[in-house]
């Protein structure tokens, strides 16, 4: 090709090809209905080339995100040469690269004149998709069949004309009607991305479009290269454990990743993992590898931008029959909930190579559902416990954990429900939720907040359903910070009876007046407490963040009860008592 | 002579527009006095005085209004130096404030830290007492408990109370009696009670509204009554008006009451004032921008009225009260170019500022700006910024952006300064575009006003990016939201949340919330001097698809809430929803969900008449300056082009691009793509050239 590439257009492209996934998001965001899309925005918008390569995307939950552009390039080789304008395409499928089955994607092919340029995509996790359980999360199921209706690639639209069969048949195996029309919302988002994308096309022509776009590749791949050239060459190892599988109580998997870092590339290697499990806790190659591109890119510039470029030096091998990569067919639909296990082995691997870049441990999802019908309106109601699965992040050098901001694969962009939201759309009646005092790692940066949650479940026969970790082991803090706190689910059932929850469970028939209680827990502490500012520490205390004997105890300072003013004879005498090495 | 003043309080200038009753108007700059605003405000006042051979009281005498824009209540939540306050909310929810519902706005960046609260956690304090969500009591509020609270923060020296509880949108009993215990206790605080501020459901937009107009209430209330002092002494016995951020004003009274409605007022004046240029020229749609020293404002204009949000943020806080929708990014004069580490070119949105400025001012910066680009390609000239008045060095210029940005792509001065101004023109039309979208509008539909010191500078360029054919540059395009401060309409918004199915709300319930907001509103207009006669009501409703969790805005007529119409205003909803999202689902007969109802009262006030022009021709010539050397974009190359002076410039008067138009704080350059007609009132329209006939038809008629 002869285009001369105009370097300053290579910038526009990227800023307006970003501007357009952002537009695709606000559309899905104002219209879809599922709480878990409009309030907490778990999903991903994203534009693709011809060939599906990723040109860029706007991650709200990042676990999604890194299959997209995969998926993107077996749809290509699927059909062919049978794509045609006005064709929308579905997907889940965990066994053609779909990360979790209700993870649901739209792909939508975008023509100029009459040639392919490249796709639209959005995909965002659907509150039905049939199998065994309403929601999807079923820790009895030991194969895909249970959990989920599998949807390879197909054609809802094929050239502008709905498939009604199709449609009809997908949708008749879905029990809730408004992923209908949530998963029409996602065309809607396609159709916005097919417009931005055909503009700048026709703006600055195929050819030049197509040269500028490969250079934009290329820069950016030499920004992540250059990421690279910082960190020391060699074979860095860890490995974290996945407590419980939902079938064997006390069972244990563990991760092993192995990391080569080879001048300008980098090589994740999970060949020494263990092998899947007989249940539902297994990942999938997409969940896994979008877990260890996520991690990695917190220890990088946050700036880079997110297009094929990024990923072309990252290579990352995970065998077939590992849990982080489970064999056909089975039980899935935990697997993107193994990203904090991931990303701990990660973490653990590159935090003494690059200490700087690498946070103490965050806190590990632990999340519920509930699911009943709504007495007040009689239909039917699903909640995804967003608010209270939000513990606290790691903290890293110069920076405390972020408070209350909830798994590492959504890193802060899924939100809680608004309250008064919850008790309109949920029977339920909110009665606590509120950082969660000395569930902090202390640290000379502490980790981030946990939360607690206690809510009155208001429907009679609710479902609950759970699924985390991170009641065996807490967040580990780093170089001298001290560890999170665990989490926990518990009812208090209306006779009184408490029942403890397993991090995967299934109870059923709940009754109304059951009083729903969660702790969800802080972050990893990093460098010595002793070290944080005492002044810090009295104003934290009293905010109630931390009580009195946690200053004491864990930080060396003393403050007076009644005044809450740091007491410095006292607090000197405990702090010097041993050596400590402020950061 | 009668007049009419226009003040908009700036970061770095306190711009004036004066109209007299004979139709001539004034404008005027002074440096602003960030410490106390109103001295530059009273020094403004004092200059006019004297252009007008009167003394102050005399000419005070003279002034039927002044409008004021201020941005005090913005700069103290920016700094953080509002009141100190407190909070009173329902046991378990206090943390909701900080929390933010547990946004990370920077997802891979673990150095992003959290906003810090206006209300620290001890004081953000928690009582007993619960609403469900209907409003109906389930637990009594704890009395006692609120009056120690109180206790705890007077002792604590608290100079503002906000109280927010949960579902009080349905049911205002206990945040009243919580308020009558602070009045009684503490009778000096300023108080801000969420059923007051912001009567809807939403418990995190509503206690972060709350606790924003608690924050500030006491700092505007003490600017007010300082700035109304010295008026008052200075002898002005007239209106006083504030501006909000909702595109109207409001009396100082019932401003200190709600101060968070002025919070993100400092750009709304623009919207206002380009309805009225754009409506000059029979637009009644439009897309207004301006491009100051750090920021690029710009919004949207359909049928004669701008677009309101009620998802505005300030410092990354929620405000959710009913505003202007102007999106605002880091563009403007200062803003800096950079490399990234991949070797792209970027600008902004970091801003050299006014100290030290870009690079040319020569007050020391070496980072190279925005306006040390325009210097370089010729759009600005050395000897005549502001008019004369300050003096750019070219070679400073030259050195920052060769330096900084040409070595390192590898570009000639000239190619590093055009990228610079590609870029930056580029991040501002997606401001605009991203501004359309939001509404489901094409931009390409709308002529765009061009405001700002260095907006006309940009906007043809801006204007090719975005396909738009037609822009209108005002005469008083440097002191834009001062006019439209003058063209502002008394404006108070009312909400009421009334969740239901349409098809089965209840007729009485329905009117009853209707008449509640409109009598309030009544009576507030009617305390501001404006009889009921004069009031224009707006009636709209926020629906959405049963299950849907955002709602659409729908206008409603006053017929169809009197005839309880729920059909044709149910029948306004699914267009709405198309053109927004692609899609209806009117056919499927899917049922319509309300969710809030809401009134505007607007009670309009005399605006000025602005001087007519007779035609002078198409004839420019007398207007001529000389000839400059400028850069043409498109070509890539400099050519001569003519100059002239903007003031000289007469209804009629055509130019045809390339060209440059000057006035004392604004350039204008015109690409050759366009033409320039000025219209009666001194404005340019720069037009395509086939457009030409269409454009004299709009101007010349």
């Amino acid at each position: 090709m002869s285009v001369q590439i105009d370097k300053v257009l290579v910038s526009i492209l990227q800023r307006r090809l970003k501007s357009i996934t952002e537009e695709m998001s606000i559309a899905l965001t104002m219209t879809t209905r599922s709480p878990i899309l409009c309030e907490a925005k778990d999903f991903v918008t994203g534009l693709y080339d011809a060939k599906g390569k990723m040109l860029e995307q706007t991650e709200n939950l990042p676990i999604l995100s890194f299959s997209l552009g995969p998926v993107c390039e077996y749809i290509v080789k699927y059909f062919g040469d049978e794509i045609y304008p006005g064709d929308v395409i579905f997907h889940n499928d965990v066994f053609s690269m779909g990360n979790q089955n209700n993870d649901v994607a739209a792909y939508k092919p975008i023509f100029h004149k009459d040639s392919l340029v490249g796709w639209a995509a959005c995909k965002g996790h659907q509150a039905d998709i049939g199998g065994a359980v309403q929601g999807g999360y079923n820790p009895n199921a030991t194969e895909v069949w249970q959990e989920a209706l599998r949807i390879p690639p197909v054609k809802v639209y094929e050239k502008g004309k709905l498939r009604k069969d199709v449609w009809d048949l997908i949708f008749a195996n879905i029990r809730l009607d408004i992923v209908a029309e949530d998963m029409k919302a996602e065309i809607g988002s396609c159709v916005v991305g097919e417009r931005g994308l055909l503009r700048l096309v026709e703006r600055y022509g195929l050819e030049a479009f197509e040269a500028h776009k490969e250079y934009l590749f290329n820069s950016t791949e030499k920004m992540m290269r250059a990421e690279l050239r910082s960190i020391p060459n060699g074979v860095y190892h860890g490995e974290s454990t996945c407590y419980y599988d939902g079938k064997n109580p006390g069972s244990e998997y563990t991760i092993r990743v192995k990391i080569t870092v080879e001048d300008e590339e980098i090589r994740f290697d999970y060949s020494e993992t263990d092998a899947q499990t007989t249940g539902f806790v297994n990942g999938t190659y997409t969940s896994s590898a979008s877990a260890t591109v996520l991690t990695f890119l917190q220890m990088v510039n946050p700036d880079i931008p997110h297009n094929d470029g990024m990923v072309r030096p990252i290579k990352i091998i995970i065998p077939v029959g590992t849990i982080l990569n489970a064999a056909y067919p089975a039980a899935t639909t935990y697997g993107n909930h193994l990203c904090p296990n991931n990303a701990d082995a990660i973490m653990r691997a590159l935090g003494p190579v690059i200490p700087d870049r690498v946070t103490a441990e965050w806190n590990e999802l632990l999340c519920s559902l509930t699911t009943g019908i709504d007495p007040r309106k009689k239909t039917p109601y699903v909640d995804i416990g967003f608010m209270g699965l939000k513990g606290g992040s790691g903290a890293i050098r110069g920076f405390d954990g972020y408070d209350h901001i909830g798994m590492i694969d959504a890193s802060g962009g899924v939100l809680d429900q608004d309250y008064e939201m919850f008790e309109q759309q949920t029977p339920h009646l909110l009665l606590k939720h509120e950082y969660w005092q000395d569930s902090a790692g202390p640290g000379q940066w502490r980790g981030g907040l946990g939360v607690e949650t206690e809510f009155v479940i208001g429907s009679d026969n609710t479902k609950v359903v759970t699924f985390g970790d991170g009641d065996v082991e807490p967040a580990r803090g780093a170089h001298g910070g001290m560890d999170g706190t665990l989490n926990k689910i518990e009812l208090t059932y209306p006779d009184g009876k408490y029942y403890l929850c397993t991090t995967k469970d299934l109870i059923e028939g709940v009754r109304k007046g059951t009083v729903y209680f969660q702790q969800a827990g802080g972050g990893g502490g990093y460098g010595d407490p002793f070290a944080r500012p005492a002044e810090k520490v009295a104003q934290e205390v009293r905010n109630g963040i931390i009580s009195l004997e946690t200053a004491r105890r864990d930080y060396g300072v003393v403050v007076d009860p009644e005044t809450l003013q740091v007491i410095k004879d006292e607090t000197k005498k405990i702090r010097s008592a041993r050596p400590v090495k402020v950061l | 002579m009668r007049f009419k003043i226009g003040i908009d309080v700036g970061g770095t200038f306190t711009d004036f527009l004066l109209t007299r009753s004979d139709g001539q108007s004034q404008t005027y700059k002074v440096l602003s006095t960030p410490k106390d605003p109103s001295i530059a405000t009273m020094q403004g006042i004092s200059d006019m005085a004297r252009d007008e051979g009167m003394t102050l009281k005399d000419f005070l005498r003279a002034v039927d209004v002044i409008v004021h824009g201020t941005t005090v209540t913005t700069n103290a939540v920016l700094t953080y130096r509002g009141a100190k306050t407190g909070l009173i909310t329902t046991q378990g929810v206090r943390d909701a404030l900080e929390m933010r519902r547990g946004i990370r706005e920077e997802q891979y960046n673990n150095r992003y830290a959290n906003a810090v609260p206006l209300v620290p956690r001890y004081l953000r304090l928690p009582v007993t007492g619960r609403l469900d969500y209907a409003g109906k009591e389930i637990t009594p509020l704890d009395e006692a408990e609120v009056r120690s609270n109180v206790e705890l923060l007077k002792k604590e020296g608290v100079q503002a109370v906000a109280i927010c509880f949960m579902n009080s949108f349905a049911n205002r009993d206990h945040e009243d009696r919580a308020l009558k215990i602070v009045r009684e206790l503490m009778p000096d605080a300023y108080l801000s009670a969420s059923v007051d501020v912001l009567p809807s459901i939403r418990f995190y937009d509503r206690v972060s509204t709350t606790v924003l107009n608690a924050y500030v209430g006491p700092i505007l209330r003490r600017y007010l009554q300082n700035l109304l002092k010295k008026l008052d002494e200075a002898g002005f016995p007239n209106v006083l008006l504030i501006m909000q951020s909702n595109g109207g004003v409001v009396s100082p009274r019932l401003a200190m009451e709600n101060a968070a409605t002025t919070l993100l007022s400092g750009p709304a004046g623009g919207p206002v004032a380009g309805i009225v240029y754009a409506g000059v020229q029979r637009y009644d749609d439009s897309i207004t921008m301006d491009m100051g020293g750090t920021s690029f404002d710009c919004a949207l204009i359909k049928d004669a009225r701008p677009f309101t949000t009620t998802v505005g943020e300030i410092s990354r806080l929620r405000l959710a009260l009913p505003m202007l929708n102007v999106v605002t990014i880091g563009a403007g004069g200062g803003s800096i170019g950079w490399i990234d580490e991949g070797g792209l070119l970027r600008m902004g949105p970091q801003s050299a500022s006014s100290d030290p400025g870009p690079a040319c001012y020569g007050l020391g910066g070496e980072e190279p700006t925005c306006t040390d680009a325009d210097l370089i390609l010729g759009y600005l000239d050395p000897d005549y910024f502001a008019g004369g008045r300050m003096k750019l060095y070219k070679d400073k210029a030259e050195k920052a952006i060769l330096e900084k940005i040409g070595k390192p792509l590898g570009y000639d001065l000239h190619e590093a300064a055009a990228g610079m101004y590609r870029v930056i023109n580029v991040n501002m039309a997606a401001a605009v575009r991203e501004v359309a979208v939001q509404h489901g509008q094409d931009p390409r539909d709308f002529p765009l006003v061009v405001a700002g010191g260095a907006g006309p500078n940009h906007a043809c360029m801006i204007a090719r990016e975005l396909e738009n054919p037609v822009l209108i540059v005002p005469r008083e395009s440097s002191i834009f939201c001062a006019a439209g401060m003058l063209m502002s309409d008394l404006k108070h918004n009312f909400v009421r949340t009334y969740p239901v199915l349409l098809k089965d709300a209840d007729r009485k319930t329905f009117q009853r919330l209707f008449e509640e907001m409109k009598k309030e509103g009544t009576d507030l207009l009617d305390s501001e001097g404006i009889g009921e006669s004069e009031i224009v009501y707006r009636y709209s409703l926020d629906l959405r698809y049963v299950k849907q969790y955002h709602e659409v805005e729908v206008e409603v007529s006053a017929e169809e809430v009197g005839l309880f119409n729920v059909l044709a205003m149910a029948a306004k909803f699914h267009p709405a929803h198309n053109a927004l999202y692609g899609y209806s689902l009117e056919e499927e007969g899917t049922p319509v969900e309300l969710i809030n109802m809401r009134v505007v009262c607007i009670g309009q006030t005399e605006k000025p008449e602005f001087q007519q022009q007779d035609f002078a021709g198409e004839d420019p010539s007398r207007a001529y300056k000389k000839d400059r050397e400028v850069y043409m974009p498109l070509q890539k190359e400099f050519r001569k082009v003519p100059v002239f002076d903007g003031l000289a410039l007469r209804f009629g008067n055509r130019i045809e691009g390339p060209a440059i138009i000057e006035q004392v704080n604004t350039t204008t350059f015109v690409t050759g793509e366009f033409n320039v007609l000025t219209d009666r009132y001194g404005s340019f329209t720069m037009y395509l050239k086939d457009r030409e006939d269409e454009v004299k038809r709009r101007i010349l008629a």
